[in-house]
Formats: C-alpha cells, structure tokens, sequence
C-alpha cells in the first residue's frame, strides 16, 4: 500500500463524511538501533469540504498571512481525526468507518518535525 | 464555525508526524548534506484483509520513501508503475524537519542512478571530465 492509495479517497461511516487530506503517524519509543524509529499509523485526518490539505493550517497556530490562513481554516472548517482503531476497510478509492467510531480534533500542539521559525 | 472535538491522545507527545504536512515533497540530503531528491510517496506495510480489517490489526507502517515522476497522475490521476518509483528504506532515514536527513551516502541509492548514468557515460567520456578542475 502506498500514501495516496488512501490520500484524497472518500470517507463513509453510515453516510458520506468527506475526503482523507492527510496520514497521521506516531513514532515508536526509539529503542531500536535505527535514528528515526518506526512510524505507525496513527489515524487519518478527514476533511468534509475538500480533498487536500497540504499546508496544515488547521492543525497548527500559524495565522499568517491571514487571508490565507481564513481561507484554510474555513475550507478545513469541521475536519477530524479518526484513530486507525476506527478503520474497518480500505477499498479503492474509498474508506469505510466501524460503527461509532470516534472523532478527535486534527490539531497538532507538538509534532516530532519542528515548526519553521518566521519570527 | 469549527465542531469542538476532543484531542488527539498522541497530539501533544511530540512523537506525531503527519504524511502529507512533513514528508511528501521534501528535500532529501544524505549523510554528507548532498540533496538527493524529494520524496513523492510513502510506501506503507501491508495489512491482513485490508478491505476487512480485524479489531485489532496491527497498524501499518512507513517501510520507504518513494520518488520518481508523479507530476503526471497527480495532475490527471492514477498511479505511476512501482518500477518507476525509487525507494529508499525508512531505517536509512537520520532525521525529519525543513529537509529530510539520510544516514547514508546518496551515491548508494537507487534514487541517483540517473546521476551516476550520466557521470559515468557522458561527463566521464568528456575530455577532462574525470577529475576536478585544476
């Protein structure tokens, strides 16, 4: 399986929920010899308005150049994470949800790559 | 306005990476800073049944960074064939941030071959073209 194999597919729990616009992943505890370690997958980032997000502006604090950040926060308006626990098939082009799954907000409040400095 | 949803348990440990937002298009160096390519996909690990996955099934992981040609089906859709894709295993990757860093040298990659291709039959074929410049 690749990346946009699930990227951009469309997500359905009893109805239609939106589209995958990104992959979460949690890396593993570091104890193997390699520097970076494993990176599991975590859950997927669901948006109901669009199908890409490549920017992030909803998972992070960045707010400018505001028009820019508006823009995204809107189009991104009422996107979730739902944990790969969650998942109960993978078909072309389409994700499928177990009953009552869970949402939990996208946000990001502090990922393993550090933020770009613009101060 | 924006649904208040709970937190993501993982979202404040510092161990999150997400797919698209840090590894798709970023620069790879190598262990000599020597950019080497961007990465175009992630190759992920196989799943057991994945059009009916089991309570329980191991999540899969990153295996490898992909590059090649995606342009095209990005623009008009599908998916280049695996033989058109590099891969780079995920354990020779040092460290992700602005640039993805690489525990080895670019040269050992499949993702250079091209490079070498062309060092080795037309550079190296070029009068002078062996050595550095005196």
């Amino acid at each position: 399986m690749i990346l946009s194999d699930v990227l951009g597919a469309e997500v359905y729990g009893d109805d239609r929920l939106g589209h995958v616009t990104d992959v979460r992943f949690v890396l593993g505890d570091g104890s193997s010899e390699q520097a970076m370690p494993q990176a599991r997958l975590h859950g997927l980032i669901v948006s109901p308005h669009t199908k890409s997000s490549p920017m992030g502006f909803e998972r992070t604090q960045i707010r400018s150049p505001w028009p820019i950040a508006q823009l995204e926060h809107w189009l991104h308006r009422d996107s979730f994470l739902v944990l790969w626990e969650d998942v109960a098939a993978i078909l072309p082009g389409r994700i499928q949800l177990r009953p009552a799954f869970t949402r939990y907000s996208p946000r990001l409040v502090k990922a393993a790559v550090p933020e770009p400095d613009f101060q | 306005m924006t649904a208040e949803y709970p937190l993501d348990p993982e979202a404040a440990t510092g161990r999150v990476l997400d797919g698209h937002l840090h590894l798709l298009d970023r620069q790879v160096h190598d262990v000599a800073s020597v950019p080497v390519t961007a990465v175009s996909d992630l190759e992920l690990s196989d799943v057991d049944s994945i059009e009916n996955i089991a309570p329980g099934t191991p999540a899969p992981e990153i295996v490898a960074l992909l590059s090649g040609s995606v342009l095209g089906t990005r623009i008009f859709g599908g998916r280049p064939p695996p033989s058109r894709l590099q891969r780079i295993a995920w354990s020779a990757v040092d460290q992700v941030g602005v640039v993805i860093r690489l525990a080895v040298k670019g040269e050992t990659l499949d993702a250079t071959w091209s490079e070498r291709w062309v060092r080795d039959h037309i550079i190296g074929r070029i009068p002078g073209g062996r050595h550095d410049p005196e």
